[in-house]
C-alpha cells in the first residue's frame, strides 16, 4: 500500500511539474525521421512462417524463405527547453510478406498454422502489415537541484544493470513502461530511480503474471559514486507480482491483493581504477525469489523439463564477479584480463538481461551449436518437431546472460545468441598482444558447475517432481540447450581454450586476416551414484531374457526407473535382444566432449562502398553424450558420435547513400556419424517412422522410451541459409 | 602463393626499415569537455570510455598507422563489428604552422573551431562505422573539407586502443615529426542529428544516449577530450583543456562564442 502511495505522489508530482512547464512553453521544435528495413530470406529448409529464422513461441512461426518490409516513423518534439517527447510508430515482420498481397491472399482465416507462410488473412495482425504504436517516452527536466530528469514512458533499461534490471530486447525495447527519476545528491553521487510496470509476458512463474496484471510492477534504484580513482554502484530492485485475494469477498473496503511473486536483488559493483595499467572490478549481487506456491498458476513442482524463468520455491542466491585488467605493462603491446565468476544455481533476477548483454569475459560456448540433438533440433526424436534454424545454429559464440529467462526468440542466423550462466562457477583468463594492425589473443576458461548435483539436489523428492525449471534440460547435445540450467544428475566441468589472431596484411587497400583455434573439453559425469540406479543390480539378465523390473529406491517410493524404464524384449531380423540397453551402469550416461572448432577468414574493401568477407570454419566434435540407456532423457535427438561440420560464410556490406545494404550468405555442410554404444537391437524404420522423424525407410535405428525414433544411420547434412537486407534512414 | 609470401615479407620489412613516430600522450580523468560535461547515462558508455590517454602516428613506409588509446576497454555493445562502437574520434594535422593556410572550421556537430596559427590541413576519422558511411557522411556535410579527409579502409578497436592504417601518400608531403595535431574524442552516433557528422549531442543535462553538463543548444563544443599544452599527459594539461573548451551561449542557445582549439607540436 505504501509503494501504491509513492506512485501516485510521483504521477502527481509528474503532472504538476509538466503542466507547469507546458505553460512556459517556447519555439516548439518537432521533427519527423524514420527507418524502413527490407530484408530478404532464403534457405532450403523451405520454412515460411515468419521473416525470422527462429522461434520457440507456440503459435508463432519461423522461416527461412520470404520477402519482407517493416517501417518505422519517429516522430521527437523539443516543445521547450524542460520537455521532450518521442514516439514510436512501427510495423512488425511476423508473416508479413511481400507475397500476402497486403493481407489480402490468406485463405485460411483462423492462422491454424502458424508456419502458413502468411496465410492468416487480413485480420489477423500477424500477416495483415499491421502498425502499431511501439513506444512513447516524455522527459521533464525541471532544473531541480536533486532532480535533473523525470522520464515516464517507454524505456529499454540501458541505465541500470545486466544483473539486476538488465537491458530489454531490441525488439522489446519500446514495450515496456516506466517512471523514472535522475539526478545528482552530491557532485560525485548519481541516482536512477525508476518504477516499472512489470511484462506480463514474460516477468513471472510460468512467463506470466497472473490474471490481475495491471497494477504488478518493479521497483528499482541505482546510486552510483564516481571518484578519482574508485566508483562505487549500489543497485536493488524488488518486483512484484499481485493478484486479487479471492478470499476476500465483500469490496464494501475495496479489495485485498495478494502476493503472487516476489523478486528482490541488491548489488553493490566496485571499480578501482587507479593511474597506470592495472584495474579491478568486482560486484557481488544477491537474489530472493519468492513465489505464491498456493496459487493455482504458479507452479510448485516441474517434472523433467518443465519451463519457466522462476524456480518453484522460496530461494536465495548471489551472483559474484571479480575481474583484474592489466593493461600493456610493460609498454609492449601486451595486456592480459582475468576473471573469477561465480552465478549460483538458485540466482534469481526475473528482469535481468535476457539477451543483449554479455555478462561474462569467456566466448562460452558456439552459436551453431545452441540447442539439443545433432541438428538443433528439440524434441526431434518425435514427429512434428524439425530443426528450426537448422544445423547452422547461429553464427559466432554465444553471449553470456544471467538468468534462465534467456531469450533468443525471433532471431536471424546471422545474430549473435545468447545462453544462460546460472551455475556457473570458474575463472577466464585472457591475454593479448597488439602491434600495429596485428593482434593476437588468447582464453583460457575453466568452468565449475553450482548444479552439480544428484536428483536435482534433493534426494527425498521423485525424480520427475523438481523445484528447477530445466526447460530442455542441461547438457544436450554438443553445445548446451541456451536457456537450460538445470538437469536432474550433473557431475561437469568444461574447459574452453582459444588462440585468435587478426591481421591487415598492407596490400592493396589492406587485406584482413583471421583466424581462431577453440577447444572445448567437457566431462559430465551425471548419475554418479550407484544409488540412484534404477533397477537393483542384476536386474536385466541379458540373453534375450526380459528384466525382472526390481526398482532401486533412492530414497522411499522414489526410483530413477520412472525415467530410465527398462527395455522390452524384441526381435529383429532373427535377433532377439532388449530394445535398448538397461540403465544398470552408472556410466551409461556419462558424457565426454572434445571439441575443436577452426576459423580462417579474410575480408577486403571491394569498391569504396562495398566490403567483403569470406569465412571458412570447421567444427570436429567427438561426443560420448550416453548411450541408448540414457537416451538424452528420452526426449531428444542423441548426439553422442562424431560431428563433422563446415560453414562457408559470405558477407558483403555496403552503405549506399543514407542506406545500408547487407548480405550474408551461409553455406553448411557436414555429416554426423552416430555411436550410441552396444547392448540392444537395431530396429528398421517403418514408413510411418520414416514419415514423422524424417529419415530413410528401412534404415536403422531404435523406438525409446516414449516411442520417439533415433536413427543409427549416418547423416549427411548440407543447409543454406541467405539474409539480405537493405535500410534507409529517412 | 609465391606472391602473397612477398608481399608480406615486403610489408614486414617496410614497416620495420621506414618506422617514424610521433606519440603524445594525455591525462587520464579529463574527459569531461570544457570541465562539466558528464558521460551519457546508458551502461554502454563505460567509464573512461572518452578519455584519451594516448595518440601514436607511425609511418611504415608508404602506410602509416594511427593508434589512440583510451582509459577504459573497448567494446563493440553496437555489434558494429569493429571491436569498439561507442567512440568517435578526430585526428586533426597542421603541417606548417602557418596563420591562414588550411581549415579553421572543424566537422559539423564538434562546435569548436581551430585557432588561425593552428588551422589543419588533413584530418583523419577514426569511427567504428563502416568506411562507405563515413564517407558518404562526409561527402554530405562536410563536402568543403572532404578533399583533406583521410577515411581509413579499416579502424579496429583491441583492448583500450583503436588503431588504423592509411596510405601515407594521403597525409601529402612533410615530415610528421614537424607538424602539430589534435585528437577530439566524441562518440559514434549512428542517427546523428541535422548536420553532425556521426557525433553525440552534449546537452544541459544528460540523458540515455546524450552527454549532459552543456547546453541543449549547439554554442556548446561536442568535444569530450582533446590533446592540450605539450600532449605529455601532465596534470595540468586537463586544466588547459578546460580552457581551451570555454564558450559562450546566448540565452536561446545560440553561439555567443564558440570554443577555440589549438594543435600540440609533436617532439622532435
Amino acid at each position: 500500500m505504501r509503494i501504491n502511495r509513492i506512485t501516485a505522489f510521483l504521477v502527481a508530482l509528474l503532472l504538476f511539474a509538466a503542466t507547469g512547464y507546458a505553460q512556459q512553453q517556447q519555439q516548439s521544435t518537432m521533427t519527423i525521421s524514420g527507418t524502413t528495413y527490407t530484408k530478404w530470406l532464403w534457405g532450403n529448409q523451405r520454412f515460411d512462417g515468419s521473416l525470422y529464422n527462429f522461434t520457440n513461441v507456440p503459435g508463432e512461426g519461423w522461416g527461412d524463405n520470404g520477402q519482407g518490409t517493416e517501417i518505422e516513423l519517429l516522430v521527437a518534439a523539443k516543445p521547450n527547453r524542460f520537455l521532450e517527447v518521442s514516439g514510436r510508430i512501427h510495423s512488425r515482420f511476423s508473416q508479413n510478406f511481400w507475397t500476402n498481397f497486403g493481407g489480402f491472399g490468406g485463405t485460411d482465416g483462423t492462422c491454424s498454422d502458424p508456419n502458413g507462410g502468411g496465410d492468416c488473412g487480413e485480420f489477423d495482425p500477424r500477416s495483415n502489415q499491421y502498425v502499431k504504436l511501439r513506444g512513447m517516452t516524455v522527459r521533464v527536466t525541471p532544473g531541480w537541484k536533486y532532480m535533473d530528469a523525470i522520464t515516464f514512458g517507454s524505456s529499454d533499461l540501458g541505465m541500470f544493470d545486466a544483473f539486476t534490471m538488465g537491458k530489454i530486447r531490441y525488439i522489446d525495447r519500446d514495450n515496456l513502461g516506466v517512471l523514472l527519476a535522475q539526478g545528482s545528491l552530491a557532485p560525485n553521487v548519481r541516482y536512477d530511480a525508476i518504477r516499472i510496470s512489470l511484462p506480463r509476458l514474460w516477468a513471472g512463474p510460468n512467463f506470466a503474471t497472473g490474471e490481475f496484471t495491471s497494477a504488478d510492477s518493479a521497483y528499482g534504484v541505482q546510486l552510483r559514486y564516481t571518484g578519482p580513482v574508485i566508483d562505487v554502484t549500489g543497485i536493488a530492485d524488488q518486483v512484484s507480482d499481485v493478484e486479487i485475494d479471492t478470499g476476500d469477498i465483500i469490496d464494501d473496503d475495496g479489495r485485498k491483493l495478494t502476493q503472487r511473486y516476489r523478486n528482490q536483488v541488491v548489488g553493490i559493483k566496485a571499480d578501482w581504477h587507479p593511474a597506470g595499467p592495472y584495474a579491478v572490478r568486482g560486484a557481488l549481487y544477491r537474489s530472493s525469489s519468492d513465489p505464491n506456491l498456493r496459487m493455482a498458476d504458479v507452479p510448485d513442482n516441474f517434472g523433467l523439463n518443465g519451463y519457466s524463468p522462476v524456480i518453484a520455491d522460496d530461494v536465495n542466491d548471489e551472483a559474484i564477479k571479480l575481474n583484474v585488467d592489466v593493461n600493456d605493462p610493460f609498454g609492449n603491446g601486451f595486456s592480459v584480463n582475468g576473471e573469477y565468476f561465480s552465478i549460483g544455481a538458485n540466482y534469481t533476477s526475473i528482469l535481468a538481461a535476457r539477451r543483449e548483454s554479455d555478462v561474462l569475459l569467456t566466448e562460452g560456448h558456439d552459436g551453431t551449436w545452441a540447442y539439443p540433438g545433432p541438428s538443433n533440433g528439440a524434441y526431434g526424436v518425435f514427429g512434428g518437431n524439425p530443426s528450426r534454424i537448422g544445423y547452422s545454429g547461429w553464427q559466432g559464440n554465444m553471449q553470456q546472460v544471467a538468468t534462465i529467462n534467456v531469450d533468443n526468440e525471433f532471431t536471424d542466423f546471422d545474430e549473435p545468441a545468447a545462453e544462460t550462466v546460472i551455475g556457473w562457477k570458474g575463472f577466464t583468463i585472457t591475454p593479448r598482444w597488439q602491434r600495429d594492425t596485428l593482434e593476437i589473443a588468447g582464453e583460457y576458461t575453466h568452468i565449475d558447475y553450482d548444479t552439480n548435483w544428484q536428483a536435482w539436489g534433493d534426494p527425498s523428492r521423485g525424480i520427475e517432481n523438481t523445484i528447477y525449471p530445466a526447460a530442455e534440460i542441461a547438457n544436450i547435445g554438443v553445445g548446451n540447450p541456451y536457456r537450460s540450467a538445470y538437469a536432474p544428475f550433473q557431475e561437469k566441468e568444461t574447459d574452453i581454450a582459444l588462440v585468435r589472431a587478426r591481421y591487415t596484411l598492407n596490400v592493396g587497400k589492406g587485406v584482413d586476416l583471421y583466424g581462431k583455434l577453440k577447444t572445448i573439453q567437457e566431462t559430465d559425469l551425471r548419475l554418479n551414484d550407484e544409488r540412484f540406479l534404477p533397477y537393483a543390480a542384476g536386474d536385466c539378465p541379458g540373453n534375450g531374457q526380459a528384466c525382472g523390473g526390481v526398482q532401486n529406491f533412492y530414497s522411499p517410493g522414489n526410483s530413477t526407473a520412472a525415467i530410465y524404464g527398462n527395455p522390452g524384449v524384441i526381435t529383429v531380423g532373427g535377433v532377439t535382444g532388449y530394445q535398448w540397453a538397461p540403465f544398470d551402469d552408472i556410466s551409461d550416461d556419462d558424457r565426454e566432449l572434445d571439441y575443436t572448432m577452426l576459423q580462417v577468414g579474410a575480408g577486403y574493401q571491394l569498391t569504396d562502398i562495398i566490403y567483403g568477407s569470406f569465412t571458412y570454419e570447421h567444427y570436429d566434435a567427438d561426443l560420448q553424450d550416453g548411450n541408448t540407456a540414457f537416451q538424452a532423457y528420452r526426449l531428444h535427438e542423441m548426439a553422442s558420435g562424431q560431428h563433422d561440420k563446415n560453414k562457408m560464410i559470405f558477407l558483403l556490406r555496403f552503405p549506399i547513400g543514407g542506406a545500408e545494404a547487407g548480405f550474408n550468405y551461409e553455406y553448411t555442410f557436414g555429416s554426423f556419424e552416430p555411436d550410441f554404444g552396444d547392448g540392444f537391437v537395431p530396429q528398421v524404420a517403418s514408413e510411418e517412422v520414416a514419415r514423422n522423424v524424417g529419415v530413410p525407410v528401412g534404415s536403422l535405428g531404435f523406438a525409446g522410451r516414449f516411442g520417439g525414433w533415433n536413427s543409427l544411420e549416418t547423416r549427411d547434412f548440407e543447409h543454406h541459409h541467405l539474409k539480405a537486407y537493405f535500410k534507409v534512414r529517412f | 602463393m609465391r606472391k602473397f609470401l612477398c608481399a608480406l615479407s615486403l610489408s614486414l620489412v617496410a614497416a620495420s626499415a621506414f618506422a617514424q613516430t610521433v606519440s603524445f600522450k594525455d591525462p587520464a580523468g579529463d574527459d569531461d569537455g570544457p570541465g562539466t560535461y558528464t558521460y551519457p547515462t546508458d551502461a554502454v558508455y563505460a567509464r573512461g570510455s572518452f578519455d584519451l590517454t594516448g595518440f601514436t602516428l607511425k609511418v611504415n613506409g608508404a602506410k602509416t598507422d594511427v593508434s589512440v588509446t583510451f582509459n577504459s576497454n573497448l567494446a563493440d555493445p553496437w555489434s558494429m563489428g569493429s571491436g569498439f562502437a561507442t567512440q568517435m574520434v578526430f585526428v586533426f594535422i597542421d603541417k606548417d604552422h602557418k596563420t591562414g593556410s588550411g581549415y579553421t572550421k572543424a566537422f559539423s556537430g564538434l562546435n569548436v573551431e581551430f585557432a588561425p596559427e593552428s588551422a589543419w590541413e588533413k584530418a583523419i576519422i577514426l569511427s567504428p562505422q563502416q568506411p562507405a558511411r563515413v564517407k558518404t557522411e562526409v561527402e554530405q556535410k562536410a563536402a568543403d573539407l572532404q578533399k583533406d579527409v583521410i577515411i581509413p579502409a579499416r579502424t579496429r578497436g583491441a583492448g583500450r586502443t583503436v588503431t588504423a592504417s592509411i596510405d601515407t601518400a594521403a597525409l601529402g608531403e612533410g615530415d610528421p615529426a614537424t607538424w602539430a595535431y589534435q585528437v577530439v574524442v566524441q562518440s559514434n552516433e549512428g542517427f546523428p542529428s541535422g548536420t553532425d557528422l556521426l557525433t553525440r549531442k552534449v546537452n544541459e543535462y544528460e540523458g540515455q544516449h546524450r552527454f549532459g553538463g552543456g547546453n541543449d543548444g549547439d554554442c556548446d563544443p561536442h568535444a569530450i577530450d582533446l590533446l592540450a599544452g605539450e600532449g605529455t599527459g601532465a596534470k595540468e594539461e586537463a586544466d588547459l583543456q578546460h580552457k581551451m573548451l570555454a564558450y559562450e551561449c546566448a540565452a536561446d542557445g545560440s553561439v555567443k562564442k564558440l570554443a577555440v582549439i589549438s594543435t600540440v607540436h609533436a617532439k622532435k
